[in-house]
């Protein structure tokens, strides 16, 4: 026992002894160094990116796990497929009884359905609303019966909102007969349509607005038909929507706070639109970039001056005055008029004119200039094309492939926690089941035999494409037959259950919770007790999947997509680099441990000749490894930690929309955890330890005899 | 005499295609024709099945009631069936094709490329046609369709119109003049749509005091997505006047309520 330790101790000695005497020990523990470094610097932030995502993923729709019917086409992408359509999944039809199965787990906390689709929220253009606005007030009063909005209002109520709304269709007009005359002097005489101009002519004279109420419908439809597609600006906007339960939502997904508004009231359809979403798509153009140019020179060193992406956007202000101009009516023009040329010091009575004057910033009055517009001009507009307490409609592609349409009502905007910047969190609105299942238009047993049955009155023989026109002319004879006229009955092809009758409730309908699982559901998101225990939780409730329920179940970084993906390659980057670095590493010190053994030859054979065993030279060797892998190891290990808890105190700011998502807010905080460091010790240790396998057979290979003669 | 005979069988070969070629004035009268023998004098009714068929995806199954009045340019398309499409709608107002939606109670301007009920089908697939009007015709050759002799006109959309394809192909049966095939292609030259038109009717019309004619059924390929179809069924005709105020957004609205 003792030799032993004397043994170790003059190891211990010579392994120190021999730590800086040669170069070669120093460039092999410069790789040891930036080797620890290296990994416990990238393992920390892989592992806090890793987390700081999942929790933007779990937090904001995903959950822990996901469950989807197993025999989908696609799999599961909560943000997407690559290119950005939504993956094709089959729907669960029977709900209640996959969440009894789950519930069953006893780590399983909260189970929320779930149904992602996409739509179009389409309006018309500024001429096309505003008619829109009109025409239902008409008819609301007319009819009797609320309008879209829900108002229901007293005769003198509707004179006085009709005559403010034809006010602004008047002022509209006249825009748009101005700006048409000065396009005219500027167009070619052939591209110029007089037709065009001979509308907007009928349109402004006093004549037609005198008219106007002997026959309000057909003057909208002249309005309608030739005058609002001459204002030409509508645009179509796309919102990705989850449609679930909202109250377990919110419930589960406790990131999520209201912005404005309130919920969905119990039992009620309703849509939540996110802030991002909110502020960047439905706010007016010009003020959005009003408040992006003031963010940017209060956030960032960019200025006016100097920043060509901020002329860009003022320039754009400056173009589409028309935006604003086209919304005010007579009053409102006048006064956006006065108070702009008391601003501007300016004559000028043109208020497109006035305006672009007003948009032309800079740095020096940039703060002011903002102020006013918030203080003066935008009350006197919408500032949002949509309000809470809207009604909103979409439309998307229904599964089956044809068109479906919903009115939803928005309750309020939300955002999530740590989340606010972010666009992939903020992309996705929350709505309703009910209004999902109609948009998703799930094709149930009574619909299938409507099909069949209509098919059936009207056979029709399938002709293959290549085959079609051989099958259809290949015979000759006539083309032609005789046919009689017959008696076509609206009242007998029309059923009478109207959509209109079914629409004009969807608002009022109070829905039981019983209701809201009953239909088809495409996804289940599961958030659990102990999110440790995810693997093996995973692996219970697949096994939970029956014939009857057929659900598979995947991990939130699975279901994450693409983003997921990004995970699992940032990981797989990372270890590929590292593998990298340690096999040269291994290589390098592998060489340079031959090297300074060829160097001690004469040594070691002296060392043997004294009768040093082969086991000595080799623990020798070892020793020697060990103590530069001990000593630079540590070294490198403490500077990466040091970087690490460094970059975790002042943290990387996100930069772009999308880090807010990777970073799970708005700066990138990594954390050092003990298990790294050791890990990249052992690491280190073991790569060292198995580059002296070689150097320590030659050296035991050397002959005291030789090593001396050597030296002769 | 070699060359004598050579130049009769060049002739021989040459003359009856020279012969068979159409003059532009001829074939602008051919469209015309085309376009006078759909167009009535008075109303226009139609009970029209649609169907239209994709890949992995239940068919997709309308019935609606296609009305015109040719004298106006007016077009209205009311949806009958299913009952999850019943009154919704199209009208065509000049150049304005508007879609309603009961469900929501909106209008919306749509544009030529609007595919009727999700299908492949569009608006001039059940308008009066306005061949002469719209398009420029070229000859494109004779030839067979199958067993019928047929003409091979292209056409090329006039400036300023705005129609759903610019360039449009048309195999026209020499004998009844009636078009058979028809391939429409995008600006860039891409083939989008092939129509095959197996079948004519024609119905006496006493507005007309002439017959109308109207295809029998007519069968779409997509040339994009090659797997699918669309299959265009002409039920009925009815020919009787229709109502005064039928052409408004009013009267489409009514027929939800």
């Amino acid at each position: 026992m003792t030799g032993f330790l004397s043994e170790l101790a003059l190891l211990f000695h010579i392994a120190r002894r021999n730590l800086f005497t040669t170069f070669i020990n120093f460039i092999i523990g410069l790789i040891i160094l930036v080797g620890t470094c290296g990994q416990v610097a990238g393992s920390s932030l892989l592992s806090t990116l890793t987390s700081s995502m999942s929790k933007s993923v779990i937090g904001s729709a995903a959950g822990h796990l996901q469950v989807y019917n197993d025999a989908s086409e696609d799999e599961l992408a909560i943000y997407g497929q690559m290119g950005g359509q939504d993956p094709s999944l089959e729907p669960i039809t029977d709900f209640p009884e996959v969440k009894k199965q789950l519930a069953a787990d006893p780590n399983v906390k909260n189970i929320v359905p779930q149904g992602i689709g996409g739509g179009l929220i389409t309006s018309g253009n500024t001429v096309d609303i505003t008619l829109a606005k009109l025409r239902d007030l008409y008819r609301a009063r007319d009819e009797k019966t609320p309008s879209t909005e829900g108002k229901r209002l007293t005769a003198e109520g509707y004179a006085e909102q009709i005559a403010s709304v034809k006010e602004h269709i008047r002022q509209i007009v006249k825009v748009i007969h101005a700006d048409a005359a000065k396009a005219d002097a500027l167009r070619d005489a052939k591209t110029v349509d007089p037709s065009e101009q001979e509308h907007l002519v009928t349109a402004a004279s006093d004549a037609f607005w005198a008219d106007f109420d002997k026959h309000p419908y057909d003057s909208l439809e002249f309005l309608e038909n030739y005058i609002a597609p001459q204002a030409g600006d509508a645009d179509m906007l796309y919102l990705r929507y989850l449609g679930t339960d909202l109250e377990a939502f919110q419930k589960a997904f406790d990131r999520m706070y209201l912005k404005e508004g309130q919920m969905v009231p119990t039992g009620k359809r309703g849509l939540l639109l996110p802030t991002y979403y909110y502020e960047e798509n439905l706010k007016l153009k010009c003020a959005r970039k009003l408040d992006k140019i003031k963010e940017q020179l209060a956030n960032s060193r960019r200025t006016i001056a100097t920043d060509e992406e901020l002329k860009r956007w003022l320039k754009e202000n400056q173009q589409q005055t028309r935006e604003i101009v086209l919304q005010l009516d007579g009053i409102k023009t006048k006064t956006a008029t006065t108070a702009l040329q008391g601003f501007l010091k300016s004559d000028e009575k043109d208020l497109n004119g006035l305006l672009a004057k007003f948009f032309d910033m800079n740095d020096q009055n940039f703060h002011e200039r903002y102020d006013f517009f918030y203080a003066q001009i935008v009350p006197l507009l919408e500032l949002y094309r949509v309000r809470v307490g809207d009604t909103m409609t979409f439309k998307a592609y229904t599964k089956g492939g044809s068109v479906q349409a919903v009115n939803v009502r928005v309750y309020g905007t939300f955002e999530f926690k740590g989340l606010e910047q972010s666009p992939l969190a903020g992309a996705m609105a929350l709505m309703d089941l009910m209004s999902f299942r109609d948009l998703y238009g799930y094709m149930s047993k009574d619909k299938l035999n409507e099909i069949q049955a209509l098919k059936a009155a009207a056979p029709s023989k399938g002709l293959n494409r290549e085959t079609a026109e051989d099958e259809l002319f290949g015979q000759g004879g006539s083309v032609v037959n005789e046919s009689v006229t017959s008696t076509i009955d609206e009242k007998q092809e029309l059923s009478g259950t109207t959509a209109k009758k079914r629409g004009a409730t969807l608002d009022e309908n109070t829905y039981s919770q019983a209701d809201f699982e009953a239909g088809v559901v495409l996804n289940v998101a599961v958030l659990l007790k102990n999110e440790h225990d995810l693997e093996a939780t995973q692996a219970r409730l697949s096994k939970m999947s029956t014939p009857n329920t057929h659900f598979r179940v995947v991990t939130w970084q699975k279901a994450a997509g693409v983003l997921g993906d990004f995970v699992y390659y940032a990981r797989v980057g990372l270890s590929s680099a590292m593998s990298i670095i340690f096999v040269i590493a291994m290589i390098v010190i592998s060489v340079a441990m031959i090297m300074a053994t060829i160097a001690r030859t004469a040594t070691i054979g002296t060392m043997r000749a004294i009768g040093a065993q082969r086991t000595f030279i080799i623990s020798m060797v070892l020793a020697e490894t060990s103590a530069l892998a001990l000593f630079f190891g540590s070294l490198g290990a403490a500077i990466g930690s040091a970087l690490i808890l460094f970059i975790g105190n002042k943290g990387i700011p996100a930069t772009t929309p999308e880090q807010y998502f990777f970073f799970a807010g708005p700066r990138f905080l990594p954390v050092l955890e003990p298990m790294h460091v050791i890990s990249a010790f052992f690491i280190i240790l073991a790569i060292s330890a198995l580059s002296t396998v070689l150097p320590a057979i030659i050296a035991t290979r050397v002959s005291p005899l030789r090593a001396m003669q050597t030296d002769e | 005499m070699t060359r004598l005979l050579t130049c009769v069988a060049l002739l021989a070969v040459t003359l009856p295609a020279v012969a068979a070629d159409l003059t532009k004035e001829e074939m602008v009268k051919l469209l015309a024709d085309i376009d006078d023998r759909q167009r009535n004098g008075g109303d226009f009714k139609a009970l029209v099945y649609l169907e239209q068929r994709e890949k992995d995806k239940a068919d997709l199954v309308r019935e609606l009631i296609v009305y015109r009045r040719d004298a106006d340019d007016r077009l209205m398309m009311l949806f009958a069936k299913p009952k999850s499409e019943e009154g919704k709608g199209y009208l065509r107002i000049d150049k304005n094709l508007w879609s309603y939606d009961p469900n929501v109670g909106k209008w919306e301007r749509t544009t030529e490329r609007e595919r009727i009920g999700g299908t492949n089908s569009r608006r001039r697939d059940f308008d009066e046609s306005r061949l002469a009007e719209e398009y420029d015709p070229s000859f494109d050759g004779e030839g067979k369709l199958g067993a019928f002799d047929v003409w091979m006109l292209k056409l090329q959309v006039k400036p300023n119109v705005d129609v759903a394809y610019p360039t449009i192909k048309l195999w026209v049966d020499k004998n009844s003049r009636n078009i058979l095939k028809q391939e429409e292609y995008a600006l860039s030259g891409r083939l989008m749509r092939k129509s095959l038109y197996p079948k004519w009717n024609k119905v006496y019309s006493e507005s007309k005091k002439a017959d109308v004619w109207f295809p029998g059924e007519i069968r779409i390929y997509d040339e994009v997505e090659k797997s699918n179809s669309t299959y265009v069924l002409f039920k009925s005709v009815d020919l009787k006047p229709l109502e005064a105020n039928l052409f408004t957004k009013a009267w489409l609205e009514s027929k939800s309520r």
